[in-house]
Formats: C-alpha cells, sequence, structure tokens
C-alpha cells in the first residue's frame, strides 16, 4: 500500500482553477465539522446544566454549575470505576510495549529454531476475531480465578499481535550497523536492548501507546464480561448499566463527560501524532 | 490490520544456509532470541492459541457453568442452523453492514476529498472530523441516545413545527439499522476518512489535471480518474469496515439493548446472551465459529472479487 506517501503531490494547490471553489467546500466542510463537533458541545452544555432546569433542546440553561459531576462521582463507586478503566488500560500499555519490543527485537534480529513459525503463527492469530474465541477465554480466565479481578481482565489482552508484528518491523528498519559496532564493543544481549533498541523504537512505541491506551480505555465486550463486580468493573462497563438505569440526563451526560476527558487529553497533546501514524501504520483502534 | 497488506520479507536473513555446527556466538544469539520471544511466546500460547483451539472443541460439547463438559458432536450445530433467532440475528446483522459500509465509504470520501482541496484552516479542520474517533462507542451511544430520544433536539424540532416524532431507534427496523449506524460512522469515519486522503495525496496531480484541460467536469474526474486510481486504497477501507461492522455490539448493548423486538439484535448479541445470560456456553462457542467462518468468507470473497476486477 502506498499509503505512507503524507506529502502533497505535485498538483498546483493554488492555481486559479482550484481556488475558485474554495467558497463552496468550506460550505462542506464546516456542516461536517458540525456533525462531528456538536454532539459534544451538548455533552458539554448538558452536563453543566443544574438539574430540572429547562435545558437544550428547549433552552440554553441560564446557568451552569458542576453539580451534576459532583453528584455522579458518588454513584455506584464511580471513581472507583475510574481508576479501574485507567489501570486496565495503563498496565496493558506497559506490559504489551515491553513484551511486545523483545519479541520484535528477537524476531527481527536474532536467528533461532522455530523464529519464522512463532512469527507467521501470531501473525495468523489476526485472521480470528475476538469475539469468536470470547467463550472459551472466559472460561480458561474463571478457571484461573480471574473473574471479577484486574488481573483477570488484563492478562487476555496483553497478546496483541498487531503491536509484536510492527515492533518486528520497526526494528527490522534499524541499520544494522549499531548492532554490529554495539556488539564488537562486547555489549550484553540485555544491554544491548536497552541501550540501543529501546532508544531507538521511540516512535512505534508512541504510536502503538497512544492506540492501546484507547482500545482498552474504550474496551466494552470483555471488560463486560469479567468485571462484573465493583473491584473490576472499568468506566465503559459502569457507564452502560448506568444508562440504563434511571439516571436523569445531565447526570449521564456529566458522567460521559468525565469519561471521555483523558481521551480528549491525549487527543489534544498528540492529535498530529495520532493521525500520522494511522496514516503510517494503518493501525486501527 | 495493515499486516495482512504488508509481506513481511528479509531475503538475507531467510536463505537457507548450509546445515553446519553454530558458533559459539550464534548459539549465544539463538538463546537470547529464545529469551526475548518467550514472554509473547507463552502469552499468546495461553491466552490467544488455547482459546483459538478451545473454541472449536468447546463447540462439540455442552459445558456447564461448573466446567462439565458432555461431548455432542456436531449437535450444536444442527441446532444453529434450526434456530429462527441465529437466522434472524445473521440477517439483523448483514443488513446493518449494508446500511454501514456504504454509509461511512461515502462520508468518509466526502470528507477525504473536502480535506484534500481546502487551503485554509486545513490543520484545524482535519482535527475537528477525527476527533470522535478517540470516543468510546458507550460514549458516543449516550450522546446519540438523547439525540434520538424523543425530548432530544431533532425531534423538539420536529414537534414545534407539529410534525410527528420519528423513533430513531424505537421504530421501524431499518430506521433502527440506519440509526445506529450513524452513531458508527460518526466515530469511525476519521479512520477511513485519514486513509482515503493519504491515497488521493499519493496521487499525482497531473493525471486529474489533464483530465480537466481535456474538458471533464469536476464529478467525471472523479469517477472516471480519481476513483478507479484510488480502487486498492478503497478496497482495504472496504474489507477492514465490514469485517469491523459484522463484530457490532457495544452501541446496540448500550442504545437498544438489542431491540425493539430484536430488531437490531446482531450475531455478537445472541453470543452475548448464550453465553452470559443463559450461560449456554458450548452453544455460544458454536455461535462464535459461525462469525469465525463468515468473517474468514468475506475476507476472501472480497479478495477475489477485487482481484478478478483488476485482472
Amino acid at each position: 500500500m502506498s499509503v505512507d506517501t503524507v506529502e502533497p503531490g505535485p498538483t498546483a494547490r493554488y492555481a486559479p482553477s482550484r481556488r475558485r471553489g474554495q467558497g463552496r467546500l468550506m460550505v462542506g466542510i464546516l456542516l461536517l465539522c458540525f456533525f462531528t463537533v456538536t454532539p459534544f458541545l451538548a455533552v458539554v452544555v448538558l452536563a453543566l446544566t443544574p438539574e430540572g432546569v429547562l435545558t437544550i433542546p428547549h433552552a440554553w440553561p441560564s446557568d451552569l454549575t458542576l453539580d451534576n459531576i459532583t453528584q455522579i462521582l458518588q454513584v455506584g463507586d464511580f471513581p472507583r470505576w475510574f481508576a479501574n478503566s485507567f489501570i486496565y488500560a495503563a498496565v496493558s500499555v506497559v506490559i504489551i510495549l515491553l513484551t511486545a519490543a523483545m519479541a520484535g527485537y528477537a524476531l527481527a534480529r536474532k536467528r533461532f529454531p522455530g523464529r519464522n513459525v512463532i512469527l507467521w503463527s501470531i501473525i495468523a492469530t489476526l485472521m480470528v476475531p475476538l469475539e469468536a474465541t470470547l467463550i472459551p477465554l472466559f472460561i480458561l480466565v474463571k478457571e484461573l480465578g480471574g473473574i471479577d479481578t484486574l488481573w483477570g481482565l488484563i492478562l487476555p489482552t496483553l497478546a496483541n499481535a498487531q503491536a509484536v508484528f510492527l515492533m518486528r518491523q520497526f526494528i527490522m528498519g534499524l541499520p544494522d550497523e549499531l548492532f554490529d559496532a554495539a556488539r564488537i564493543d562486547g555489549a550484553g544481549e540485555w544491554r544491548m536492548f536497552t541501550r540501543i533498541v529501546l532508544p531507538l523504537i521511540r516512535p512505534i512505541v508512541a504510536t502503538l501507546g497512544i492506540f492501546i491506551f484507547l482500545w482498552h480505555w474504550n474496551d466494552l465486550l470483555w471488560p463486560l464480561i469479567v468485571g462484573q463486580s465493583d473491584e473490576a468493573r472499568t468506566l465503559t462497563v459502569g457507564l452502560a448499566t448506568l444508562n440504563t438505569e434511571d439516571v436523569s440526563t445531565t447526570n449521564i451526560m456529566a458522567a460521559a463527560l468525565v469519561s471521555v476527558v483523558p481521551c480528549l487529553v491525549v487527543y489534544a497533546v498528540l492529535q498530529r501524532y495520532i493521525v500520522d501514524s494511522i496514516v503510517a501504520t494503518g493501525i486501527k483502534g | 490490520m495493515t499486516v495482512l497488506a504488508t509481506k513481511p520479507s528479509r531475503p538475507h536473513a531467510t536463505q537457507d544456509r548450509p546445515r553446519r555446527r553454530r558458533t559459539p556466538l550464534e548459539r549465544r544469539e539463538a538463546f537470547a532470541g529464545v529469551v526475548f520471544v518467550l514472554p509473547v511466546l507463552i502469552i499468546f500460547l495461553m491466552f490467544r492459541f488455547l482459546p483459538i483451539a478451545g473454541a472449536g472443541g468447546m463447540s462439540l460439547t455442552e459445558y456447564a457453568i461448573n466446567g462439565e463438559a458432555t461431548f455432542l458432536g456436531a449437535e450444536n450445530y444442527q441446532r444453529l442452523l434450526n434456530d429462527d433467532v441465529f437466522w434472524h440475528s445473521l440477517g439483523v446483522t448483514v443488513l446493518y453492514v449494508a446500511v454501514f459500509v456504504p454509509m461511512i465509504l461515502v462520508v468518509a470520501m466526502v470528507a477525504a476529498l473536502l480535506l484534500e482541496s481546502i487551503v485554509k484552516l486545513n490543520g484545524l479542520f482535519r482535527s475537528l472530523l477525527f476527533l470522535p474517533y478517540v470516543t468510546s462507542f458507550v460514549m458516543a451511544g449516550i450522546i446519540w441516545t438523547w439525540i434520538y430520544s424523543s425530548d432530544g433536539p431533532i425531534n423538539s424540532v420536529l414537534s414545534a413545527i407539529d410534525l410527528p416524532a420519528i423513533g430513531f431507534i424505537t421504530g421501524d427496523q431499518i430506521l433502527v439499522l440506519a440509526s445506529l449506524a450513524l452513531v458508527s460512522v460518526w466515530k469511525g469515519f476519521g479512520y477511513a476518512m485519514l486513509i482515503l486522503l493519504a491515497g488521493l495525496k499519493a496521487q499525482s496531480g497531473d493525471i486529474r489535471e489533464a483530465a480537466r484541460i481535456d474538458g471533464a467536469n469536476g464529478w467525471q474526474t472523479f469517477w472516471l480518474v480519481t476513483l478507479p486510481m484510488l480502487k486498492p486504497v478503497v478496497f482495504f477501507v472496504l474489507v477492514i469496515e465490514t469485517i469491523f461492522s459484522f463484530k457490532v455490539f457495544d452501541t446496540m448493548y448500550v442504545m437498544t439493548g438489542g431491540g425493539p423486538s430484536r430488531a437490531s439484535y446482531t450475531l455478537i448479541y445472541m453470543l452475548y446472551d448464550q453465553g452470559f445470560r443463559f450461560f449456554d456456553f458450548g452453544y455460544a462457542a458454536a455461535i462464535g465459529m459461525a462469525l469465525f467462518v463468515v468473517v474468514l468468507a468475506l475476507s476472501l470473497v472480497q479478495r477475489r472479487i477485487f482481484e478478478r476486477k483488476e485482472a
């Protein structure tokens, strides 16, 4: 796929023929932005509207309040769900990145018996949707005693074929000379990994880190079946149950707002990076 | 998922060397390789290979919650083929895919074409269009439940001008599925948009310019020049979104609960119900296998059709 070329083609971007239609195009793109952005604005306004006050779409609230947010923090162990989501995402990111970097390094740079078999069987698992193995995975975690625990939630998600594959591709692209030089200097294997590989793979670590975090933070199905009690319930599961219960619109919007803030912060800070890495690797969240 | 599109190769490493004793350095390297790959290997053996093998095995049994398994042979599959609910949920899923995929392709293509031509504030627009992608389906479902609700913005406008309310997620099946598809399009089109945009930017502008000079209007240029050249990228997006939408569950779980009267009861929803509401694990595993077969067949069929057109 030639999708990794981000440079604009040699199109005459400012040619008069192209500039003429700009006004119409602007209307189109503003409509699309209205489509993507307004729901967020609605969440913010609704979340800050005092309960019982007439609000959008009927009226703009006359005064705003943080009451809904403080209220929702007391509903059904909300802070606990938030912390669980964070642990689920953060711990998974760290372990996946470390193990995938190690495996990617071995699969790219070391010759050992069974290497190709291991590589191809890991890649082949990408063909099997996770949902198809949901039942045996649940039984396995149940037998291990991992139901309603955070480790039971985290462990099965550590098998991330995409991370292993992208790490391997990236490490294969590093110049051989670096490794040869380090070897001649007598660097041990672990030292070579921590001093040469880890610093050089920072771009792919960042890309994978962002996406693995978002996948976990936004994940519903697996946490739904593994974390039913408050001890292991994540924010997505908590929100989904709140939505079906008798909670006021303003309260549920406050909960939604709190849940989306970490994603928006990640996006605001790393926005250009996220966009570029989708184009470069085709990674899908 | 690019994995399927890229072919890893490292010619000098895969060449067959004549068999000989490994030197001490090579042995040290091989040992290090095994040690470094070991954590991932153990994780995959345990949580990927074992469940994949287990899925087939379990689907042939009646598996009770206490771990007792009775071998049934193909009985679960026979039951599946005679189960109206299964055919219904498969039909719902196919209908949903048929509504969702064209919708997301059109929106993503329009957005990509606009972004390609717009000069001013391009970066800002791109960020705003991509924004919903970082949220969860749960979050998206909560917002859109309100937007679609009887006292949401759309129905309020309708009632203000004395028009009947629209039951976006409570009415007709096709309306419900389209409304749910729109939520997924809202959240997800940013990805397809970026891939298509990269494809557009990789095209040489000369050919389109030539078409224009030859008198083709914008529409003709798009259909006869831009789109045919973009076909591999469109196909990539098409496959990814089809497979992705076949596994739809989150929006239904949050917004409709599979209803009204199973109008949005998808395959994964049935799997979830059979497994975790009725604890019929063997049967649920068989549904999982059906899903696997469908997804696999889809990617093969799409690949075949595409290759034939290319030839």
